[in-house]
């Protein structure tokens, strides 16, 4: 019961804000022939076995895209299954792969995971705020006006309810804007390195991100995320095949997207139970799950790498430290005295990580991507030490969705 | 492929305009479901869901129903297909050793938005959606008359299968009101308002409003949670090609890869001697046909005369099918949960005398593009 | 993005793609209908025409909930007792809305907050008394429900909420 499963390639195709020269499918094909191209010795035809593909559908206007996009990913007459869960999409997909392969059903194998993101086809905002409209019209009923309501949903402008977690975790740890600044710096120094990353700005200063206007104090315009258009592909297999495939496989050895309930706004108009959104229970249990199933006792020193989704930097810092890597408030000291830099003690976000490249499907994929990357030794801005375990962190929902996936080169055998 | 127990399931009764909330209607299936086997919410290791942005009306639909589904600290994931290939990802996650119990649960409220205007989307937006001439109601009537075309069949026969199925709808208590209807006559069928000529309404599978809910467990634990688990020994899915023209109409490759390959992992070599009982999902009346014959049930073009009804050959939707009641993300699950009623010897008033071995298939996109095909097997 | 922002360029890398055809669409949300259950509802809303604030419980993890709800997620089983609060909360957290007036045209920050009322274990949204600025609001804030003179039974019968007296504001 329960086979290893190892990751063989990661392919992205390039990200921007407008990728005004493809369409769906076309911009998904073009992230499976950068992932296959990387492993020549598997035949699409033959050696593929199934499918997952994920997506956020409501930002393209087109519901189930992967019925449309069969033959450009090849396919045709064989398995497929849909995952989509909203900012986590890139994580369940993976996730989903890799639970694909480990569950041995007859003839599948191989699964290759896509998730991908066009937002320029669409309306990010009104597609990002209808999450809660259901919610909303309950509220109206309920005797708040539309007025009133637009005033209180208001807050948080482009950032969302992010903004009532950043307020929670910035009192607590009594950061100043200095030291979002220096996140972001970091994140998009690092990205300028990457062939596939949205914002690249490799002499990006302190000052200059400080210098932009408020969108949502105290966030900066020079410190938000952007959209992008982008797409990402992953290769699973058994560990039997993955040793013809490549170099260096790598080992999925803990999943785990638990779930809490919502903040700010419960269901059915009551409240929510997430007094303190900053809390994050749900990716507390996510990391002591995916860590137990990886026989990792210690992370800060077990793991050598870690890609977290922060689209905001106050995000960063937060999830550094409920996922375990670091003590309580001491995180953003670690941007400060360089552990988490290219050739520091634990390296954080060398791809860029969200804050550069936000394609909001793919984002949670390209995470465990790039951190199966470091270990394989071939990803685009490769750290100085040896990668040996790593994290790929996703979350999303209202902020009460999470996904983690750990990757070592050495399989962990079953825990049960 | 080791054995995995459906263990409990609970499906609401169908409306086609309900007058409860998604909340509750999510809340009656899963808690049912989880009394009925006799567990608690503390045994639930996954949550499995099965909803659709645009039939719910908004994104993320999965991340309010967190709560009411069983998954509060949970780990909990949904797929955006039909309620079955929900339940293939909820037996992964079994297969895989990491959960012990697996939710899986699945439905929308098509009362609440524009059914076919919610199905427009799922066209190509550079060709198909414009042209407007390609949607789901037209797509019906290609399919139709390319089999009819094909092999001779006759709207007759075909419109006799919408009459078996709304005559199997009236004894079972769960289904559609409107599709139970136990004295109605092939004239009645063929005399109904053109869907999509050759198809007339009540050829075509009605959404209505309905949530239903199952629960997995690995096979040592299913023999301790109840004495009569339902095993399911092999599973199959497969995804055609998405233009319609591509496409031979009249068979459906995907439903014949996919029962070879389900049909293979259970060792069955025989079907139309083995199975007992069919549960299919069919959007029209013509499609039960064209599955009978992917299955390897009858020749090609010979499915009008294979004896389908409860004390025939094999009984293919004693309970309806989806012509009794079509929640959309859900009628997959419900025919997977109508299977295993039959196996378990609790369908009372359809039950097909004696069912050992049972399939049940669910299907998604225009004229079943994606198809996947599960068997059960009861436990002697 | 907030369109009113102006984009500064910060020297990063640039690549324009090509064109190719596209093609309109949209999502018309407002043919949406949200239906919802309110039976758990009505006692509370019948008690704020009376100025007086209920929540229920669960009794199997003791949570109480303001505003009720239906289900509870960690029991899943209804809350079955009905408890009543008093109007005095705390400022759970906070975010700032950005709201501009329309016949002047000048914009105005506004905080909103979440409310967590002593005694329970949720906080729902709501706003502040108008004059309170922003810079006053803190986290753990003691507040007070200000309600209308008329009440009509519905979630707008707290207009917003007063600040109270902090006695550990001046303890170091």
């Amino acid at each position: 019961m329960g086979r290893q499963v190892a990751i063989v390639s990661a392919g992205f195709s390039e990200h921007a804000s407008k990728r005004s020269d493809v369409s769906m499918p076309e911009l998904v094909n073009e992230a499976i022939m950068d992932c296959l191209k990387k492993v020549p010795s598997v035949d699409p035809n033959k050696d593929i076995d199934a499918f997952v593909n994920g997506n956020m559908p409501a930002f393209e206007g087109a519901n189930i895209p992967e019925l449309w996009m069969t033959d450009w990913m090849g396919a045709r007459n064989k398995p497929l299954m849909r995952v989509t869960t909203g900012g986590t999409t890139g994580g369940t997909v993976a996730i989903a792969g890799y639970y694909n392969v480990t569950a041995g059903l007859p003839g599948i194998d191989t699964v290759l995971a896509i998730a991908f993101e066009q937002q320029s086809q669409g309306d990010t905002a009104t597609g990002l705020a209808s999450v809660a409209y259901g919610e909303i019209s309950i509220l109206n009923t309920l005797g708040i006006s539309y007025e009133t309501l637009g005033r209180l949903l208001s807050a948080g402008a482009a950032i969302g309810v992010a903004a009532y977690q950043a307020t929670n975790y910035m009192s607590k740890a009594r950061i100043t804007e200095e030291d979002l600044a220096r996140v972001v710096v970091h994140n998009r120094r690092m990205a300028a390195k990457n062939w596939w990353a949205h914002l690249r700005m490799p002499n990006l200063t302190i000052e200059e991100v400080l210098d932009t206007p408020y969108v949502q104090y105290p966030l900066r315009y020079g410190m938000l995320c952007p959209a992008s258009d982008g797409a990402c592909a992953m290769l699973f297999t058994t560990e039997e095949k993955a040793k013809d495939m490549c170099d260096i496989p790598v080992y999925v050895n803990g999943v785990a997207s638990v779930a809490n309930e919502t903040a700010v706004l419960g269901y059915d108009g009551s409240g929510s139970a997430q007094v303190d959104p900053s809390a994050q229970i749900g990716a507390m249990r996510s990391s002591e799950l995916a860590y137990a199933q990886a026989g990792i006792s210690f992370p800060r020193k077990e793991i050598d790498y870690a890609e977290v989704y922060s689209p905001f930097p106050n995000q960063e810092l937060m999830w550094l430290e409920k996922l375990g890597l670091f003590e309580e408030t001491t995180a953003p000291q670690m941007y400060e005295n360089g552990t988490i830099a290219l050739d520091g003690d634990l390296p954080v976000n060398c791809s860029g990580g969200v804050n550069s490249t936000n394609a909001i499907g793919a984002s949670a994929m390209e995470r465990p991507a790039v951190a199966a990357q470091q270990i394989m030794g071939t990803a685009d801005n490769q750290v100085k030490k040896t990668v040996h375990t790593s994290i790929g962190h996703g979350w999303g929902g209202s902020l009460n969705l999470c996904t983690l996936m750990v990757m070592s080169d050495e399989p962990q055998r079953k825990w049960r | 492929m080791e054995k995995v127990g459906i263990v409990g399931f609970n499906q609401v009764k169908l409306y086609s305009d309900a007058n409860y909330g998604r909340y509750e209607m999510i809340f009656e299936a899963v808690r049912g479901a989880i009394d009925k086997a006799g567990l608690k919410k503390k045994d639930i290791t996954t949550v499995i869901s099965c909803t659709n942005d645009y039939y719910d009306g908004r994104t993320i639909s999965n991340c309010w129903t967190v709560e009411v589904g069983g998954g509060y600290l949970a780990d909990e994931s949904k797929c955006e297909m039909d309620g079955a290939h929900a339940v293939l990802y909820g037996l992964m996650r079994i297969l895989s050793g990491n959960h012990k119990l697996a939710v899986i649960w699945g439905g929308s409220m098509p009362s609440c938005y524009p059914y076919h205007s919610a199905r427009l989307y799922e066209t190509d937006p550079t060709w198909e959606r414009p042209l407007g001439y390609v949607n789901d109601i037209t797509a019906g009537g290609f399919q139709m008359r390319a089999y009819m075309e094909k092999f001779g069949v006759s709207k007759e026969e075909i419109a006799r299968i919408a009459v078996k199925n709304r005559k199997n709808a009236a004894k079972n208590p769960l289904a559609l009101a409107e599709s139970q209807n136990a004295n109605i006559t092939v004239q009645d069928v063929l005399n109904s308002d053109v869907y999509s000529d050759p198809v007339t309404e009540l050829m075509v599978a009605q959404p209505c409003d309905g949530v239903a809910a199952l629960l997995l467990a690995p096979e040592r634990q299913a023999l301790k949670i109840t004495d009569n688990p339902v095993w399911i020994t092999g599973v199959g899915y497969s995804q055609d090609t998405y233009y319609l023209g591509e496409r031979d109409l009249s068979v459906s490759k995907s439903m014949e890869i996919a029962s070879k390959t389900a049909l293979n992992a259970a060792g069955i070599k025989n079907p139309k001697n083995e199975i007992d009982v069919a549960e299919l999902f069919e959007a029209y009346a013509h499609e039960e046909l064209i599955f009978t014959e992917a299955l390897g049930l009858a020749e090609k073009g010979k499915a009008a005369s294979f004896n389908s009804e409860i004390n025939g050959e094999l009984a293919i939707n004693p309970s309806g099918g989806a012509i009794g009641g079509n929640p959309p993300c859900a009628t997959g699950l419900i025919r997977i949960i109508e299977a295993a009623k039959q196996l378990r010897g609790e369908a009372n008033g359809y039950q097909v005398k004696g069912a050992k071995k049972a399939i049940a298939s669910g299907q998604i996109g225009m004229c079943a593009q994606n198809n996947i095909l599960f068997v059960l097997e009861g436990n002697v | 993005m907030s369109k009113r922002t102006e984009r500064k360029d910060m020297g990063y890398i640039k690549k324009d793609y090509v064109k190719t055809r596209t093609m309109p669409g949209s999502w018309y949300l407002s043919s949406y209908k949200y239906k919802f259950n309110i039976s758990h509802m009505q006692p509370f809303l019948k008690k704020l025409k009376e100025k007086k604030l209920i929540a229920n419980q669960c009794s199997g993890c003791n949570r109480v909930f303001y505003p009720p709800r239906l289900v509870c997620g960690q029991c899943l089983v209804k809350p079955d007792r009905w408890v009543d609060i008093r109007d005095t909360a705390r400022v759970a957290t906070y975010a700032i809305a950005y709201l501009k007036d329309a016949e002047t045209g000048e914009v105005v920050e506004r905080p909103m907050v979440l409310v967590h009322h002593d005694g329970t274990d949720t906080c729902n949204i709501a706003e502040l008394h108008p004059d309170v600025d922003v810079k006053d609001t803190y986290i753990g804030m003691p507040i007070k429900a200000h309600w209308r003179e008329t009440t009509e039974g519905g979630m707008m019968d707290i207009e917003y909420y007063d600040p109270i007296e902090d006695d550990a504001k001046d303890i170091k």
